[in-house]
């Protein structure tokens, strides 16, 4: 059966009203924590996991990746309206986004966000119902070195094309790794790093960690700037909705650049963040004539809005074919799957055609869903940013808690939720990165499984990760990422240095 | 007081480093060698702990050469060394960190509801709310986490010894 006729089928799956009705839940909770500070979408999947033990896989992904989508909009919400990006990954709308509306523009930067966010996710769910099915294919034939190289192809990806410190990514990286170490060895059962605590026996739920981290640490993060929102209007004109709409096929080269770049990003594990800024700063050079960026150019709106959601969609392909997140969102997710009793990778392809392809039918039409809520919604969400602080700071903090606790129902989670927000708030304002932190988290296990499995092949050799072709040429690719990005930049400092001196 | 960026860098890549230490140290008890049927449980996070010491080093040695540079600059320039943290700002964080630190123990003591209740209430009320309203804002969360997670999700909460007297199990 060809791609074509699967997605059809998953639509049959996707339209039901039960889950139509998921969606606009998951888009309309997406908005909420999408535009509180310290609500993003790696945390607000996280909180909401522990509520989805109920619901069938399909309808708990479509809920679950219905919010991120929800999630991305209400953040460049907050970056237009409030010069507050709600996500990391829209601080770059913050650019132009803010100048256009405080100049009386709102709708119109609203709405250029918006239609461009729909845009790039449309184009990168495309690109996943053509990918999909040769996506898993190709990782059918992988063995235990193979998967071991497309896990260090991800963090190595990480710390080559990350914009963070090459060194702070690797702190992430391998702390990341010794917190999924901690408590029972899945291959050999003995007890790990616990030293001594009996409630770190049953290892450290990532769900735990990412609500501390992204939750608290942020929320401590806005806390010591003493938050002063000062909003422009919120209100929506309609026909101005439509006046922006046709001017925006004008833009169709910038549209499709950043389409394309955040689909690169959201393949390989650069992720929403760095494709926004990325695309945004390619659009900048590319334009010569006109007002400079920063001022309110549409295309500093649409470049960063229409790359973020497309990496943001795209990194589910890696998620769902590889078991390889290039997102921390999408890295809570196959988080949720191995609750949910799902194992990520090619073979869900094959067991679950349901899931996956009722997923990929589901990102088309709540996503859809997502513009038409958020355009309607934007006023009632811009007014939450005016509840005073005193009493919606404490709420996020008294909902992290709480979501903390419902992860495993134990109260020594509450102790790791406070110490993970010191380490959140410590690391983001240091710059270390904090997803690469997650994603080993959540790989942590497969990784050691495979690296140990490939060493028992070998017997205990290196040279396995490089015996055939096909797993050489992933862990070149992985050397490549890892130094050649840095290697060029240093090359080019020195090029433009020797002329000064 | 006010707190240097690089005396953050430096705590932040002491307390990695420890973490990777510990973690080897932790490791060498359990075997980091090989043994018949592989390497030995605590082989990977032996040099993943080597891996983080490594660059938590790297780190603290980047955060000295940084100050360095910054000082001799200081003296040319006259500008000084970015703050982390500024007194009014230490001060935002501390009081905000104190009272959910006091959320915590209340909870752990008294269970969620009482715990989030009290703790909105008092914010509410330090933020200029009347007492009253506090309460109510703060009761209201209770409740409205109570329909959530028990009624709605069948989900239970933390409970404290205050509970079981209103027939809530």
């Amino acid at each position: 059966m060809g791609n074509f006729d699967l997605l059809m089928q998953g639509f049959g799956v996707a339209i039901t009203p039960m889950h139509l009705v998921l969606m606009v839940a998951g888009v309309l909770l997406g908005l909420v924590v999408g535009v509180l500070p310290g609500l993003g979408a790696p945390n607000g999947v996280s909180l909401l996991i522990p509520l989805t033990f109920t619901l069938d896989p399909t309808s708990a992904i479509i809920l679950l990746s219905s919010m991120y989508w929800g999630a991305l909009f209400g953040g460049s919400t907050t970056s237009i309206l409030f010069n507050i990006p709600g996500e990391p990954s829209s601080v770059a709308t913050t650019f132009d986004g803010y100048p256009m509306a405080k100049a009386g523009q709102s709708t119109r930067a609203l709405t250029l966000a918006f239609m461009s966010a729909g845009f790039g996710a449309l184009l990168g769910v495309l690109v996943i119902t053509l990918l999909a099915g040769w996506a898993s294919d190709f990782a059918l034939r992988f063995g235990a070195p193979e998967y071991f190289a497309v896990y260090f192809l991800a963090f190595a990806a990480f710390i080559g094309m990350g914009s963070a410190s090459p060194v702070k990514t690797v702190v992430s990286l391998s702390m990341g790794l010794l917190l999924a170490s901690v408590g029972m060895d899945n291959v050999t059962g003995e007890v790990r790093l616990t030293f001594g605590f009996s409630e770190l026996l049953g290892g450290i739920s990532f769900l735990v960690v990412v609500i501390g981290l992204f939750g608290i640490g942020e929320l401590l993060a806005t806390v010591q700037e003493g938050l002063k929102f000062r909003g422009v209007s919120s209100r929506i004109d309609l026909r101005d909705v439509f006046r922006t709409m046709a001017e925006l096929p004008r833009y169709w080269a910038t549209s499709l650049r950043s389409g394309l770049i955040g689909i690169w990003m959201g393949i390989t594990p650069g992720g929403p963040t760095a494709a926004s800024f990325m695309s945004y700063g390619i659009a900048r050079q590319a334009s010569r004539k006109g007002e400079p960026f920063g001022t309110g150019r549409p295309e500093g709106i649409i470049a960063p809005e229409t790359a973020d959601h497309s990496a943001g969609s795209c990194a589910m392909l890696p998620m769902l074919a590889l078991g390889v997140p290039s997102s921390a969102t999408a890295a809570v997710m196959m988080g949720g799957l191995m609750i949910w009793g799902l194992t990520p990778g090619p073979m869900l392809f094959a067991t679950k055609p349901d899931f996956v392809w009722g997923l990929i039918a589901s990102m088309y039409i709540s996503n859809v869903v997502g513009v038409i809520l958020v355009l309607m919604t934007v006023p009632m969400f811009a007014a939450l940013l005016r509840i005073p602080f005193a009493i919606i700071g404490p709420m996020i903090v008294a909902i992290c808690f709480v979501g903390g606790y419902t992860v495993s129902g134990a109260s020594f989670d509450l102790w790791l939720v406070l110490l993970f927000g010191l380490v959140g708030y410590l690391f983001t304002r240091l710059d270390y990165p904090l997803a690469p932190l997650v994603l080993s988290m959540v790989l942590g296990h497969k990784a050691e499984n495979a690296f140990y499995q490939s060493m028992i092949l070998s017997d205990g050799s290196l040279k396995v990760f490089f015996s055939n072709p096909l797993v050489g040429s992933i862990m070149a690719l992985a050397l490549a990422l890892l130094i050649l990005p840095k290697l060029l930049q240093l090359g080019g400092r020195l090029r433009r240095r020797q002329p000064v001196e | 007081m006010t707190v240097r960026r690089f005396h953050a860098e430096i705590g932040a890549a002491i307390v990695t480093g420890a973490l990777g230490l510990a973690a080897m140290i932790g490791a060498t008890e359990l075997g980091v060698g090989w043994e018949e049927s592989g390497p030995q449980s605590g082989y990977f996070p032996f040099y993943v702990g080597l891996i983080l010491v490594g660059a938590s080093l790297w780190n603290l040695v980047a955060a000295f050469l940084a100050h360095r540079a910054t000082v001799a600059g200081h003296a040319r320039t006259g500008e000084a060394e970015e703050p982390f943290l500024d007194s009014a700002r230490l001060g935002r964080l501390g009081r905000f960190l104190a009272v959910m630190l006091a959320f915590v123990i209340v909870t752990l003591v008294m269970g969620i509801y009482v715990g989030s209740a009290s703790y909105i209430a008092y914010s509410a009320w330090r933020g200029g709310y009347r007492p009253l309203f506090a309460l109510a804002m703060g009761v209201g969360f209770a409740l409205a986490l109570y329909l959530v997670f028990e009624v709605a999700f069948l989900m239970p909460l933390l409970k404290g010894p205050i509970e079981p007297l209103l027939g809530i199990y």
